[in-house]
């Protein structure tokens, strides 16, 4: 099942592959194709989904759902014993909510791909290889294929980046593509040093399987990451060190000041389909992988740093606001908002209490959905006169009202208007920050009152956004030519607003859709981090 | 006189027929390089492809006779001047896959073939080459190890020179043969030096070690450095690496590819010949490991670092090939006691992804005269399929995913974290760190032709392409390196 969900895009790249450029034309709808079947699928999944205490995965293999282990890589290397490699898959109520952010993210950038109009082979082959890696992340248990698929998303982005991007996109794709390397080549010297201190208890081989991994009572004696060995590297804790590698490799993906300046370049730069990918999706692997690999396997160097990584996630939340604030760009200013927004996600799992994982995750569907929805919106203007400086715009309400009441609803659900899902992440992410002192005093009440100015900088940039470029005298810089080209939403963007939407709505409104099936594995996380 | 060597006689006949019995691929690849020099002399006007044919059959002969050899013993052969084991057939099958990429190579090459000289002299001389690389793969004895390493050499420097069509192509070999030359003298007078310290040449005799371990440590020191100059000047490590960008740019660019692989693999199985050796010795003063490791780091820096600032695709290639052999030399230095997989495994993708490289440089050149980074603009709309399968193979010798160079790195780190695991020395660690760094840094100008190819438009008019033998080759390649990250097992099987 998971496998199919992984490798369906790949086979309909292929297919595009060997499709004659004639058909050039409907490899969008096999694009569009493949996303609407893995909604449905990922859909079954979520309804079919066991979310009983007996099922909540996190460190106990048996409890993980849709498993598939299949031996891959043996090698014997000597000495060191056989290398131990499987192709390892299998979802928990944190990996779950992923699956059908991914299929409703891609089916959105895929209808924003209708824009796209050169190359279009390369493009949508790049673009499902794309969603193969993603998805693969997401439900692979075996760092070393965790690994390959994590890489396997630089390629396609930069070339997506790099061929179809705006006038700076050399400099933004390379500059993406080596602040994500930098973090994940000292990454895979982590896995490497895991998979010699982790040993299978079942085989006797060292093995590369996360799940084992979380288990101390695996480790071999005297091992490099071994907590009973506890060994220095350069003078400190080499685990303490492992965690601060991993952290740096995820927290560039998510992004945190200060490792975030790729990501203002890169969106701007992206066209609209893949800056709806990059912030829907990219950023979440990210905080996905935070919250898999650096606590899960790592609980003890967590707990040691999380007063740093709570004021980190602090700093995100007010420096990318008050970016947010300056920016003339109305793309760039959506691009720093999600620096701010991503922040809350640090500092939820910083608090490391039940409220604030389970905010951190509403708060990574919920900005995966709005922020898809944002870009899309920029997407639409700057498609009909190529253009998105704010203060060439003026009185867009009485020009295109239905857009304008998308772009409201975008806006208010962004900035935490109670009722929609980012009001209940971030609540619940300030509850957990706050109580945080007081159930383990991991994180000190000022972050959360700190975090919670955040909430107001947002609302002032996005409503201060909505008076100049929607409100008032319509005034546009291309004057009537403009005016001409800037039609109403049509059918194909309402297609790809109103699920959105609806995601926004539903979980402001019923947060226990999500909160319900994945409760059982935060509780078990939680459990797991705190000991 | 003649008396006392009588009862010697019939045992060293017995010893050197059977000897012949595992010394078949060597036969075969002296026989086919006369075979090939008959042929060219006499046949060669109605059978225009019959020394190509030739060699490509005798090499696959070798192979076939190599591989009946896999899991063969530790076997002394003439009289001890050879030894045989798994390791050196090993080698042996990758000299034989270089040779047959690079025959196929120069089949497609049209500056090679429209040559006057014609082709069939090369065949002969790869020949030649190739023996000697085997040689060197099972020679244990210093004279067999000089004469085997010069007959590589020799082939080498006739290899750079064959055309040498302009004043570049004749410097590249006048400065390739006058290095070569002096590096061998001085290699050939650490030999001596080493022969009068112990009056043996076998480099597993226990009179020749405990020899070695009774001199001065700075004679033994500066011998052992002399000797090792000799085969660091084949592997083009740092600081010996001066000649090889030169004469990388200036030899035909089949040459090249052979030059970037073959000669630095059977290098790497003589240094491994001579690492053993050194750990036998009891000395302490000479810090071999710190030696090895600072070849190794510079290597990789140096190496890395400069092809940032390279323009012409092939000198970016030829400092790319020094920091992978400096990453190899990191590979041999964290080697667990006799088990070299993955160094082994590491050459094996190392020589698909080279040779597949200077392939598709290759064609871009003969096709659109293209040689520079800057150049290739707008070439992926040019070349769609062959520029798909340059990126593919650029990665992997990056070493990322979703290729197999990936897994060949991630087999040489985790051997290297292993040995820091179970030793503790800061080199390993140290180096361990600089070869990340470097693989980042190497990400950088790799890029450069996806950058310029994708990236940039065009800015000359198209050019007509045509999909040629040498495009279909670098594309199976170029596949090679995708599935076997999925099936590694097929290489592993052998290992």
């Amino acid at each position: 099942m998971l496998s199919l969900l992984i490798f369906l895009p790949l086979i309909a790249a292929l297919l595009i592959l060997v499709l004659p450029s004639r058909f050039q034309q409907h490899y969008k709808y096999i694009t569009l194709g493949v996303s609407v079947i893995q909604f449905v699928l990922s859909l079954f999944i979520y309804f079919k989904f066991n979310s009983s205490t007996f099922a909540a995965g996190i460190d106990k293999e048996s409890q993980y759902q849709l498993l598939e282990k299949l031996p891959w890589i043996r090698l014997n290397l000597g000495n060191i014993g056989k290398l131990e490699i499987d192709y390892f898959l299998g979802i928990d109520g944190l990996s779950m909510p992923f699956l059908i952010l991914s299929a409703l993210v891609t089916f959105v950038a895929t209808l924003a791909s209708w824009e796209i109009k050169t190359k279009l082979k390369a493009y949508f082959s790049l673009f499902l290889l794309l969603n193969t890696a993603v998805i693969g992340v997401f439900c692979a248990l075996d760092f070393f294929l965790f690994y390959i698929f994590y890489e396997l998303m630089l390629l396609p982005l930069y070339f997506l980046i790099g061929i179809w991007g705006g006038i700076r996109r050399e400099y933004a794709a390379i500059k993406f593509f080596l602040y994500t390397l930098f973090g994940s080549v000292f990454m895979l010297l982590v896995i490497i040093g895991l998979y010699f201190s982790v040993i299978n208890p079942a085989t006797g081989n060292h093995t590369f399987n996360m799940i084992l991994m979380m288990d101390p009572a695996n480790y071999a004696d005297g091992s490099i990451f071994s907590a009973i060995a506890d060994k220095n590297l350069f003078g400190i804790s080499a685990r303490l060190l492992a965690f601060i590698v991993l952290f740096v490799a995820f927290a560039i993906k998510v992004p945190i000041v200060p490792l975030h300046t790729w990501l203002p370049d890169a969106h701007v730069e992206a066209p609209t389909p893949i800056s709806i990918i990059l912030a829907g999706l990219l950023l979440k692997v990210g905080g996905y992988g935070m919250i898999r690999v650096c606590y899960s396997i790592f609980p003890d160097s967590a707990m040691l740093s999380a007063w740093w990584i709570g004021l980190i996630g602090v700093i995100s939340i007010i420096y990318g606001a008050l970016n947010a604030l300056a920016q003339t760009d109305l793309k760039r200013l959506i691009a720093y908002s999600s620096v701010s927004h991503m922040g809350f996600v640090l500092l939820g799992i910083a608090s490391s209490t039940t409220e604030g994982v389970s905010g951190a995750m509403l708060q990574m569907i919920s900005h995966g959905g709005l922020s898809a929805m944002l870009f899309f919106l920029v997407g639409m203007i700057y498609e009909r006169v190529q253009d998105r400086e704010i203060a060439n715009f003026s009185g867009l309400a009485e020009i295109m009202p239905q857009f304008t009441a998308f772009v409201i609803v975008a806006f208010f659900a962004s900035l935490g208007l109670p009722g929609f899902s980012a009001f209940m992440a971030e609540a619940f992410t300030l509850i957990g920050a706050f109580t945080s002192e007081q159930v383990n005093g991991l994180i000190p009440r000022w972050m959360s009152l700190v975090a919670s100015i955040g909430i107001l900088l947002s609302a002032a940039y996005f409503l201060w956004t909505l008076q100049r470029m929607f409100f008032g005298q319509p005034r546009l810089k291309g004057a009537a030519d403009w005016f001409s080209k800037l039609s109403d939403v049509n059918a194909r963007e309402k297609l790809a607003l109103i699920p959105l939407v609806a995601l926004a709505l539903a979980l402001g409104i019923f947060p226990s859709l999500l909160f319900d099936k994945m409760n059982a594995s935060v509780l078990a996380f939680v459990q797991l981090i705190s000991g | 006189m003649m008396n006392e060597y009588l009862p010697v006689i019939s045992s060293s006949i017995n010893d050197t027929i059977s000897s012949l019995a595992y010394f078949q691929s060597e036969v075969t690849l002296a026989v086919g390089f006369l075979l090939v020099i008959l042929s060219d002399l006499f046949l060669s006007k109605r059978f225009s492809q019959l020394s190509f044919g030739l060699t490509i059959g005798i090499v696959l002969l070798v192979m076939v006779q190599s591989f009946t050899f896999l899991n063969v013993e530790n076997t002394s052969l003439f009289g001890g001047m050879l030894i045989m084991n798994h390791l050196s057939i090993l080698f042996k099958i990758l000299f034989c896959l270089v040779s047959l990429l690079f025959v196929l190579f120069i089949r497609y090459n049209r500056s090679l073939l429209l040559h006057e000289k014609g082709t069939s002299d090369l065949y002969a001389i790869l020949l030649a080459v190739h023996l000697g690389m085997n040689l060197m793969a099972m020679s244990a004895n210093l004279l067999m190890v000089f004469m085997a390493l010069e007959m590589v050499s020799l082939g080498s420097y006739l290899m750079v020179g064959y055309i040498s069509g302009d004043q570049k192509q004749s410097e590249a070999s006048m400065k390739y043969a006058l290095f070569g030359a002096v590096c061998s003298a001085i290699m050939l007078y650490g030999i001596s030096l080493l022969y009068g310290y112990t009056g043996s040449l076998y480099l597993n005799d226990p009179s020749f070690i405990s020899g070695l371990n009774n001199i001065p440590p700075m004679a033994l020191g500066l011998a052992l450095t002399m000797v090792l100059i000799g085969v660091a000047f084949k592997l083009a490590v740092v600081p010996l690496h001066f000649w090889a960008p030169d004469v990388y740019e200036g030899a035909p660019t089949p040459v090249t590819a052979f030059l970037s692989t073959a000669p630095k693999i059977a290098g790497f199985a003589l240094l491994i010949k001579f690492i053993v050796l050194i750990k036998a010795l009891n000395h302490t003063f000479l810090d071999i490991k710190l030696i090895v490791a600072s070849i190794a780091i510079a290597s990789m820096v140096l190496g890395n670092f400069a092809a940032i600032w390279q323009n012409n695709t092939k000198r970016m290639l030829a400092y790319s090939s020094i920091g992978h052999t400096g990453f190899m030399f990191m590979a041999l230095f964290v080697a667990p006691g006799q088990g070299y997989n993955a160094l082994i495994f590491y050459m094996f993708i190392y020589v698909i992804m080279n040779m597949a490289a200077f392939l598709i440089v290759d064609e871009i050149e003969e096709q659109t005269g293209k040689q520079n980074l800057e150049d290739y603009r707008g070439l992926g709309r040019q070349f769609s399929v062959l520029m798909v399968c340059f990126v593919f193979v650029l990665v992997s010798l990056t070493g990322l995913p979703p290729t197999v160079g990936f897994t060949a790195k991630f087999l040489v780190f985790s051997t290297a974290l292993d040995a820091y695991n179970s030793s503790g020395s800061l080199i390993i660690l140290v180096m361990i760190i600089l070869a990340a760094i470097s693989t980042l840094v190497s990400l950088f100008y790799y890029f450069k032709i996806p950058l310029n190819a994708y990236l940039k438009e065009s800015i000359s008019s198209d050019v007509r392409i045509s999909i040629t033998a040498k495009a279909y080759l670098s594309m199976f390649l170029a596949f090679l390196l995708l599935l076997l990250l999925v099936f590694p097992s097929l290489i592993q099987q052998f290992l």
